[in-house]
């Protein structure tokens, strides 16, 4: 065949008709939007949870001996190898926001599920916007128990939310009882987000039920430039546990002006946020020896599971950190998700959304402590076990409760 | 004179007509919700930025607490809807109402403050009712108030997918806003107001009743910008007080208008068309990295305005000043 202006016609018409074909059937990419606030007060969160996210990514999309979902495999076999794509989209903390980018990532980048988003005000808009589109929706990090109560389809949570948490403090305050420790009263001491007061209310409540007496409930303005009457009251009351739910900033100021007027409570119980960033022990961690946080993760499940600490090593060499409270949940998001639309086989909304409500992941399969992941009918998964550590010679060591525990508690705190 | 200024006031009606109608038709070109997102919040924002305008612009009076009354319309539409059935129509007006009810009270000691102690005033009164909200149970408190999905409809101004009802909703308060400025501006208390925003003395001496006009100024600004805010409160069916009253909000109802040209019929509008995009494509586009390239793409772009055109975009399109047009001092030295 001679080379003439009307073959080179046919052949690229030929190559153009046949080009979207060949590319259908390598459909070699998978997309999932990650809405996270890269810029403003908390883009350090955001920029944490995208090496995290791309850990989680890496490990799907090439082979890892760890014994985890996806991890063996390149990329999703169920849907010929595909690897996990993320698209990240900043949110800056704003609802609105955070459902313009929602509604840009499934209708532009035409991702098939998104995983959010660390502000939980901006989780109610963005989960509402993919129920509206029908493509499921994972809070990785999101905790106020409220998200999963509004009866949405396509929500799912598979971390523990606000009230697990409270609970398992009190179970361990139960638990510290039965073993002959004085612990009658407590005092409350939480800012007024929606953080905040989520968590005051709920230990409140637990306290009443379990017949702890809350000797002082104190609700302070989150950023407050001076807690001295605060901690004045606390003082006063002197109760045998203080339970402060803050920020880092507010965290630091009340340890700071807790030594100021040579206030020491017997035991210090908080409600993670703060008092499990790292900036708190980098500027108080001298007074805090003993304190008590919750989390949901914990490094020392590394002695039992190997492939915890490996994974730490890839996180760390990306982030130059260890991972967290939080970077550990947004890791395991995208792991759920991921699992689920390899077995959906498929990257339509509602199959994914079947697959995620048939997830049951065994707790091993996991970096958690968590006994496994299987979603209730409102999308939460009642099976993650919060845990609590304690700050001993400048690391945490976990010590509630039994199964992951690898210490007594010290009690009182130094 | 008279003349030439009711010409260009004829001329300014008929160019803001042909604007409306072909924003109108942007739609039938641009399908994706995406960009009809973007579209419905420079149409909001230009509104709000208009309504900023009455009071700051015209009037001189400079608000930065103007998310109160946004707040207040986006609150008194949602908590009438969630808690007694009100549909949202019935609740921006009542949300309107009672922001310009809220600005009068306000106004009453406020307007006595001049210059910096005003402004100070405004952010000072905005703040303390986000605390109040932040703290009210029965209105969400902090967590906020989320307005329940039901079916698409015009009744309850609710629209699963679909931008469109949003986008001529906006277009509407729009062009209200900027039509009640432009027959304000001709009338009796348009007057006043320039004059009590260039001296408050003389316009006094010359029989201006000063904080008369400006009461008036703060009612209309105030209840235009909480129809605005309960517009929002449907468009986004979620508000808690941190994202309906927070600084920023009553920051970026300024922006536009400052961006613009302060006080003239075109900046706001003007302003919203080139910021509000900006702000949201260089967020989607560059701003997924967690470097903050977009705010620094985003805060260049507005000093490079604000130095190139200290007085406002708008004064782009002015005509050469004519010979007869110097100021007067001026022309009396001369």
């Amino acid at each position: 065949m001679s080379i003439t202006r009307r073959n080179v016609l046919l052949g690229a018409t030929a190559a153009a008709a046949l080009g979207p074909i060949a590319a259908r059937a390598q459909a070699s990419e998978v997309k999932i939007g990650v809405i996270y606030p890269f810029s403003g007060a908390s883009a350090q969160i955001g920029v944490d949870a995208q090496r995290a996210f791309e850990t989680a990514a890496e490990i799907i999309n090439n082979k890892y001996d760890y014994d985890l979902p996806l991890a063996r495999t390149e990329g999703l076999p169920g849907l010929g190898g595909a690897k996990v794509k993320l698209i990240f989209a900043d949110h800056q903390a704003d609802p609105q926001k955070g459902r313009a980018e929602t509604e840009r990532l499934i209708t532009q980048e035409n991702v098939c599920a998104v995983i959010g988003s660390y502000q939980s005000a901006v989780a109610v808009t963005a989960s509402q916007t993919c129920e509206r589109y029908q493509v499921p929706y994972i809070s990785a990090d999101n905790s106020s128990p409220s998200l999963h109560r509004r009866g949405l389809k396509y929500y799912f949570r598979a971390a523990p939310h606000d009230e697990m948490f409270s609970k398992a403090m009190f179970d361990f305050f139960d638990a510290m009882k039965k073993k002959g420790t004085k612990i009658e009263t407590l005092a409350l001491f939480h800012e007024d987000t929606i953080f905040g007061t989520d968590s005051g209310n709920s230990q409140l409540k637990l306290a009443n039920e379990r017949g702890y007496k809350v000797v002082a409930d104190i609700k302070y303005r989150a950023n407050s430039p001076s807690l001295s009457a605060e901690v004045q009251q606390l003082k006063a009351a002197n109760a045998d546990v203080l339970m402060p739910s803050s920020y880092t900033t507010d965290g630091i100021l009340l340890v700071k002006t807790m030594a100021e007027l040579g206030y020491k409570p017997n035991a210090i119980v908080a409600q993670d946020a703060g008092f499990s960033e790292k900036a708190l022990y980098d500027a108080v961690g001298d007074k805090l020896e003993g304190v008590i946080s919750r989390g949901s993760f914990s490094l020392d499940l590394a002695a039992k599971r190997p492939m915890v600490g490996k994974i730490n090593d890839m996180f760390k060499a990306k982030s130059g950190k260890d991972l967290n409270d939080f970077s550990s949940r947004q890791f395991m998001g995208l792991i759920v998700m991921a699992d689920a639309i390899n077995r959906a086989k498929s990257t339509d909304g509602e199959k994914i959304r079947d697959a995620l409500v048939a997830t049951d992941m065994p707790g091993e399969q996991t970096i958690m402590p968590w006994k496994r992941v299987k979603f209730d009918e409102s999308g939460q998964n009642n099976d993650a076990d919060p845990v609590l550590l304690q700050y001993v010679g400048g690391k945490f060591v976990t010590i509630f409760p039994e199964q992951a525990a690898v210490a007594q508690a010290i009690w009182p705190m130094k | 004179m008279d003349q030439a200024f009711a010409q260009r006031r004829r001329r300014d009606l008929i160019v803001a007509a042909c604007l409306a109608g072909l924003a109108a038709l942007v739609p039938l070109f641009v399908k994706d919700v995406y960009y009809q997102n973007i579209m419905v919040l420079t149409l909001m924002y230009a509104a709000l930025s208009q309504s900023w305008n009455i009071l700051s612009g015209y009037c001189g009076q400079i608000s930065l607490g103007h998310a109160l009354y946004f707040g207040l319309g986006a609150y008194t539409t949602a908590l009438l809807y969630t808690k007694f059935g009100v549909l949202p129509w019935f609740g921006m007006v009542a949300g309107g109402l009672i922001s310009a009810l809220v600005a009068m009270v306000l106004g009453y000691p406020c307007f006595r403050l001049r210059g910096h102690y005003f402004v100070i005033a405004t952010i000072v009164i905005a703040e303390i009712t986000l605390l109040l909200f932040q703290n009210w149970d029965w209105a969400g408190a902090a967590l906020g108030i989320t307005i329940p999905m039901k079916r698409d409809s015009w009744l309850t101004f609710q629209f699963a997918r679909s931008k469109l009802p949003y986008f001529y909703f906006a277009l509407a308060l729009a062009c209200i806003a900027w039509f009640v400025t432009w027959w304000l501006e001709d009338s009796k208390w348009g007057y006043w107001w320039r004059a009590v925003k260039d001296n408050p003395d003389a316009a006094e001496s010359l029989g201006v009743v000063v904080f008369n006009s400006k009461m008036g100024a703060a009612a209309v600004s105030a209840f235009l910008v909480a129809v605005g805010g309960g517009f929002y409160a449907q468009f986004v069916s979620y508000i808690d007080p941190e994202s309906v009253m927070g600084f920023q909000f009553s920051l970026l109802m300024a922006l536009p208008a400052v961006l613009g040209g302060i006080g003239t019929l075109w900046g706001p509008a003007l302003g919203a068309v080139i910021l509000i995009p900006l702000t949201e494509l260089t967020r989607s586009y560059i701003g997924g990295s967690g470097r903050g390239v977009d705010l620094i793409v985003y805060g260049g772009l507005i000093i490079a305005i604000s130095l190139a055109r200290p007085q406002g975009l708008v004064s782009l399109f002015a005509r050469k000043p004519k010979a007869d047009a110097r100021p007067v001092r001026e022309a009396v030295a001369s």
